[in-house]
């Protein structure tokens, strides 16, 4: 039996008459309630491994960048130790923002308003004339420090969490780890970010980007059909429907709201449909269609750093699309050029809550580190066209999401229900190496119902 | 204005380098400079009138149309914001085309169209090195209309723009966009800018 969920609205709304796990739907009023907002930004975004970047970002002791868990703006910093750390950017003095510049070099952070200086790792320095104690008396300089966060390097991605005593990293990922190891943990020197993050505020709430990113296959048939139209995608404008590229697959997702789509690559282009895959070995196949952002000359790579089964998946049904939960679209796509090169193009996004109406969408373009420069230049240039600020992928997200939001301020239309009814059910296919859950065919909802259930195990703990 | 690539996500490599890089100026109010004056009121017209292929008409085949991203810097870094590692857009002739060609067909978030206009003003022009090739800079100040929203999205930019004269007129060859904002408050740039 469901069981009723320890949290209720002021007018007596409970977080079952929103999220109906008895029916798949989602009340569509979910994504303008101010107070319900509020809840997540305690149970969720306070609670849960939030993604901030990625090392290579702050190669240097002392190298800073700052970022938002939500609405907490953060220093991430490399220490004297070479450590990373995540610092709340908030002066324990008066409340000042510690660290005015979004990236740079510093060894000591001193707040402008008063003075009070922090080290990269967050520790407490002291305040200026320092014969008169302005800390005061009562608390002790150790315990002064900026507050830290618990911080986590996964593939060289940061994480970060307020939950110091919640779940390990390990245990948030859960079963999907099998399939992010494909993406992020495949090579020797492993990823690279290639500049800044692109950063743009889409007046949406955060849930209306972050539903999407539990890997909604099935929009990209109308939404984007200008990829079919392109003719980057296999299937040609009059056949979309039809032929439905990269529709099939296998989706795989887990209780803790994490998927991906596993597709094969030569099934969802053009180029390839002539080509036959069947019955080539595993190297054979990593020759023919190359991993998006790897060369030819990293395959053995892939075997120093994933098991020969996570190989063979790379090989035949890669990992393409996804996310975690709560806030990560992952996009590791083969994208063929138009001038013929195949680089691909690895993005991720974190869709980060500026109050219940704007998120603010921040872009991060990856290479491998060991990829020749043109390759980088390549991908940056596949990532910026495809995905982001002008992307021609998700321009056109960018334009539903607003729109879904002026509807939902409507008296009637927040009662209409989001549906998450076209379900699959968990199914292993036969031979099938990863566990987790398992949706193989035509991509239904199962993974961004999993998403919501994710949504509503962290909102219904106290 | 050469392309030169070295990705990296740390900001030693944001640089500082605004405006004009040539001396050689040409006077407002010149033959010269009415010229092109009145090419970048044409070009802004043919883009708020979503004439698209007058507008690539007026693009060179070796076309460079880049937007680096800003950030935010403190201190002895104050001034070196622009980081040319990263852009909002990143763009030749070919990936241009596909743009246009894009938005003949289903290009949802210009389908309904954004009613725009592309305010051009503080234009100064220099001569470069290279013969027939002159240095515009303009301010960019764009208004958006999107829907029934009363509300328009702006933008501000500082354009660096390397136009080339030929028979038939100017063609843009190089066009560097400094916008403004580090989070740009635009939710796409499906319009060029």
């Amino acid at each position: 039996m469901l069981q009723h969920a320890g949290l209720v609205l002021n007018d007596g709304t409970t977080l079952d008459d929103l999220v109906m796990r008895n029916s798949n739907e989602v009340s569509l009023r979910v994504m303008t309630d101010k107070e319900l907002y509020s809840h997540e930004m305690e149970r969720i975004f306070a609670k849960t491994w939030l993604l901030l970047g990625h090392e290579s970002e702050i190669p240097k002791a002392g190298d800073f960048i700052v970022r938002d868990m939500a609405e907490d703006n953060v220093i991430v910093a490399r220490g004297r130790d070479g450590d990373v750390h995540v610092s709340l950017n908030v002066c324990p003095h008066r409340g000042m923002r510690v660290c005015l510049g979004e990236a740079g070099n510093k060894t000591i952070h001193q707040c402008i308003y008063h003075g009070w200086a922090f080290r990269p790792n967050g520790d407490f320095i002291g305040a200026p004339i320092e014969k008169e104690k302005m800390h005061g008396n009562d608390i002790d300089k150790a315990t002064l420090g900026l507050k830290k966060a618990r911080t986590h390097l996964y593939g060289g991605l940061i994480f970060a969490t307020w939950n110091v005593d919640g779940p390990s990293f390990d245990e948030y990922l859960g079963d999907i780890k099998y399939y992010m190891d494909q993406l992020f943990c495949r090579t020797d020197n492993g990823l690279e970010l290639l500049g800044p993050p692109q950063r743009f505020i889409v007046p949406c709430n955060w849930k209306v980007a972050g539903e999407q990113s539990g890997s909604d296959g099935f929009h990209t048939l109308t939404l984007h059909r200008s990829l079919m139209e392109g003719g980057v995608m296999g299937g040609t404008a009059e056949t979309i429907y039809d032929q439905a590229p990269g529709m099939y697959g296998v989706d795989v997702s887990c209780a803790q709201g994490h998927s991906l789509r596993c597709l094969e690559a030569e099934k969802t282009f053009k180029m390839f449909a002539d080509v036959p895959f069947e019955g080539k070995s595993v190297v054979e196949r990593l020759n023919l269609l190359t991993p998006p952002g790897i060369t030819k000359e990293m395959i053995p790579q892939l075997f120093n750093n994933l098991s020969a089964d996570q190989v063979e998946q790379l090989a035949t049904i890669p990992p393409q699309v996804g996310g975690m939960f709560p806030n990560v679209l992952i996009a590791f796509i083969f994208a063929p050029r138009t001038d013929g090169g195949s680089s691909g193009a690895l993005a991720l996004h974190t869709y980060v809550p500026k109050g219940p109406d704007h998120v603010e969408f921040v872009n991060f373009i990856f290479a491998e580190k060991d990829a020749p420069e043109q390759m980088k230049r390549d991908m940056l240039q596949n990532s910026i066209q495809a995905t982001g600020t002008s992307g021609t992928i998700e321009q056109d997200d960018a334009d539903v999401w607003p729109v879904i939001m002026r509807n939902a301020r409507g008296a009637v239309s927040k009662h209409i229900t989001l549906k998450y009814q076209a379900l699959h059910g968990h199914e292993r296919p036969e031979g099938w190496k990863g566990g987790g859950l398992l949706y193989p065919g035509f991509t239904k909802d199962d993974t961004q119902w999993n998403w919501w259930l994710a949504y509503y195990d962290l909102m219904s703990a106290a | 204005m050469t392309w030169v690539t070295k990705s990296t996500a740390a900001p030693d490599s944001t640089t500082i380098l605004r405006g004009l890089t040539s001396r050689n100026r040409v006077p407002l109010g010149s033959e010269l400079y009415n010229r092109l004056l009145e090419t970048l009121y044409d070009e802004a017209a043919a883009l708020d009138e979503r004439r698209f292929d007058d507008w690539v008409a007026l693009l060179a085949k070796d076309l460079i149309y880049q937007a680096p991203i800003r950030i935010t810097r403190t201190g002895p870094n104050r001034d070196r914001d622009v980081m040319r590692t990263m852009f909002h857009f990143d763009e030749d002739y070919n990936s241009i085309l596909m743009r246009t060609g894009r938005l003949q067909k289903s290009a949802w978030a210009e389908d309904p169209p954004s009613r725009c206009r592309r305010f051009v003003t503080n234009v100064r022009v220099a001569a470069s090195e290279i013969a027939n090739e002159y240095e515009a800079v303009s301010y960019l100040f764009l208004e958006r209309s999107r829907g029934d929203n009363p509300h328009n999205e702006t933008l501000t930019a500082e354009r660096r723009d390397v136009w080339r004269e030929g028979e038939g007129g100017f063609t843009l060859a190089r066009r560097e966009i400094i916008v403004d904002q580090s989070v740009l408050g635009m939710s796409n740039l499906a319009v060029f800018l």
